[in-house]
């Protein structure tokens, strides 16, 4: 339950400014660090992405994120791909995109949350929705599982995600046992769906439970219906009482409402112009992401080693979209 | 009882000679020990009343009353030391016992002179067929009874060591006493002290002697199988009792911060279960039941919906 989870605990924040101020803490962060290891010029800035910049590209593979789930070969359940999403998420709170290439991240993430919520895939099935060369392949299953470890310990071992598709069920039910005013709530489904879909791509699994934004759904689905709500939270949920805790929960769902509503999907040529500075930096090989094998004893042979190293930017998105 | 019993040559009785001995050879026929020495001067002779020819070194003194046993006794060693298998010798439990069978027939047959030229060549045909078994057997035996011999001869010189140790002690004391009474004597004669002290400073020391005896022996006897400690005294008392609070059960109290979900029990009841999927009957045999998942699915949607991050 989400009342006493690690999700509640760490990982719910208080609103939008808190979360971009962590972001660009990791950008920062990083940006010390390379100046600091002697191997970057200092003050030459113009190969390093902005907070700003760093955003566009985390939303673009956000948007990559959920439709790779979707092109997914086996039908992925929904909560698998809201945790992969959350996983993501999470992880680019304290890491800088220059740190890590959101890339891989990304497919770790899927793996990942496709372990945590018992989605079964074998890893070579799982691979096998990326390129068609057995090679590519391989290569990108053991980058996957390089990182696998990292990026369980950046989300400090927090695997359990609470998703509001579970709770919309809820609502669902209890709407159906309760709510005698709406005849059949199953005509929300549609909209709430798709409302909960974009969400998936806000921050707003950042900042509210998993049932208000499932609640958020039902409303916004409801109003667009033009159906009223309101009686179902006064009535049913015992809110006429205590008008404090109403009005909390209706300027909740505006919140949220409004977060869904703002999100506007990157554009396409402001990423493609990212996307190539943040390639020409991953491809200056400053031993930060490939160190990460060695210092852990990953590969203990090290002819294997060199080889992935060499190789490790060679594959680029456009292989990931021929599959698409 | 015993009184009736004779040589059958010389009739002397035990009544008589209470110190007769009565012998008895492979053809279980009795012979007291004179007559043996008078018959079988030479080392063999042929038995007086079956004409069987004897050995002198085969006498053995008589065990059981009836020397027909002592005969049987002899002849099943024989026999055994040739049917020696064992039961691991054999596939089955089945086939021991039908060995088993054949060594009582043979047993019988030759203790009571049945069949006897059959029964010989039965066991020497055996002898030849199972020579290898025989003698594999054989040596396991002996290798056996060497090992078992050898235990035997090591618990003795234990024995006789722990003897010796104790004979030793003792001596030590016996001399130490010695040793102390001597002194006195001396002291008396040469001390210019008074007697009575010295007496007494006398007392003291074989007190003193006494007492490190006792410890040694105390030393020596340290624990009792249980594992408490010999001389140690036991506390009878009962235990201190310890005052504590008996448990109380508190249910639960979680905070869901939402509003209340319905009673597990009650979902049916208050229509719940007609929006869920009914469990099939392969769901409720491995524990499944629809309630768990509308109330979990319940306790979803309203866990945390008052909730704000402040």
């Amino acid at each position: 339950m989400y009342h006493n989870s690690t999700q509640k605990k760490c990982w719910t924040f208080h609103n939008e400014e808190e979360l971009e101020t962590m972001r660009t803490e990791a950008n920062q962060t990083f940006r010390a660090k390379l100046f600091g290891s002697g191997k970057f010029p200092p003050n030459d800035s113009t190969h390093l992405l902005e907070p700003h910049e760093e955003e566009v590209l985390r939303k673009y593979y956000e948007k990559r994120l959920l439709d790779f789930c979707n092109a997914f070969k086996l039908v992925m359940p929904k909560s698998v791909v809201g945790t992969a999403s959350m996983f993501f998420k999470r992880f680019y709170l304290n890491n800088s995109l220059m740190e890590y290439h959101p890339r891989t991240i990304m497919l770790t993430c899927v793996y990942l949350a496709c372990k945590v919520d018992e989605f079964n895939v074998s890893s070579s099935q799982f691979v096998s929705n990326l390129w068609d060369s057995p090679a590519g392949q391989e290569k990108a299953l053991e980058q996957i599982l390089e990182y696998e470890l990292l990026l369980i310990q950046q989300l400090n071992f927090h695997l359990i995600v609470h998703n509001p598709f579970r709770p919309f069920e809820g609502f669902l039910i209890d709407l159906k046992a309760r709510y005698s005013a709406l005849e059949n709530p199953e005509v929300l489904r549609k909209m709430a769906d798709e409302f909960l879909n974009r969400g998936t791509m806000t921050d707003a699994g950042l900042l509210f439970p998993p049932s208000l934004i499932a609640i958020t759904a039902i409303h916004s689905s409801a109003s667009r219906a033009g159906i009223n709500m309101d009686g179902y939270l006064m009535e049913s949920l015992l809110l006429r009482d205590d008008r404090d805790c109403l009005s909390r929960l209706v300027e909740a769902i505006r919140c949220i409402k409004t977060l869904v509503k703002k999100y506007d999907p990157p554009k396409p040529d402001e990423v493609n112009l990212l996307k190539q500075k943040l390639e020409r930096f991953h491809s200056l090989d400053l031993g930060f992401s490939t160190n990460l094998k060695r210092k852990k004893g990953y590969e203990e042979d090290g002819i294997i080693s060199k080889k992935t190293k060499m190789e490790e930017e060679e594959w680029s998105d456009e292989d990931l979209a021929d599959t698409m | 009882m015993d009184d009736d019993q004779g040589c059958p040559r010389c009739k002397t009785t035990k009544y008589r000679n209470p110190s007769l001995k009565l012998m008895v050879n492979v053809c279980g026929h009795t012979l007291c020990e004179s007559c043996v020495e008078l018959l079988f001067v030479r080392g063999s002779g042929n038995c007086q009343e079956c004409n069987t020819p004897l050995r002198k070194s085969n006498f053995r003194v008589q065990l059981f009353e009836d020397p027909t046993v002592d005969k049987e006794v002899e002849i099943r060693k024989k026999v055994l030391k040739v049917y020696n298998k064992r039961e691991e010798d054999f596939p089955s439990l089945c086939e021991y016992n039908d060995f088993l069978e054949e060594v009582e027939d043979i047993v019988y047959n030759m203790t009571n002179n049945v069949d006897l030229e059959n029964t010989k060549r039965r066991m020497e045909q055996y002898q030849r067929d199972n020579k290898e078994v025989i003698y594999k057997n054989k040596i396991k035996l002996t290798r056996e009874q060497d090992e078992l011999e050898e235990a035997l001869e090591l618990e003795r010189q234990e024995n006789e060591q722990r003897r010796l140790r104790l004979l030793k002690e003792e001596q030590m004391q016996q001399l130490a006493k010695k040793k102390n009474k001597q002194a006195l004597l001396d002291e008396l004669e040469s001390s210019q002290l008074p007697a009575s002290m010295l007496l007494a400073q006398h007392k003291d020391r074989t007190a003193q002697l006494e007492s490190q005896l006792e410890t040694q022996r105390q030393v020596k006897s340290v624990t009792f199988s249980t594992g408490i400690k010999m001389g140690q005294q036991i506390s009878l008392q009962p235990p201190p009792k310890i005052e504590e609070a008996l448990y109380v059960y508190q249910p639960m109290q979680v905070e869901t911060y939402g509003p209340k979900v319905p009673e597990f029990e009650l979902l049916g009841r208050l229509g719940y279960l007609n929006h869920v999927r009914a469990a099939t009957p392969q769901d409720l045999a491995g524990g499944y039941s629809s309630s768990l998942a509308c109330y979990r699915a319940l306790q979803d949607a309203f866990s945390g919906l008052f909730w704000q991050p402040s």
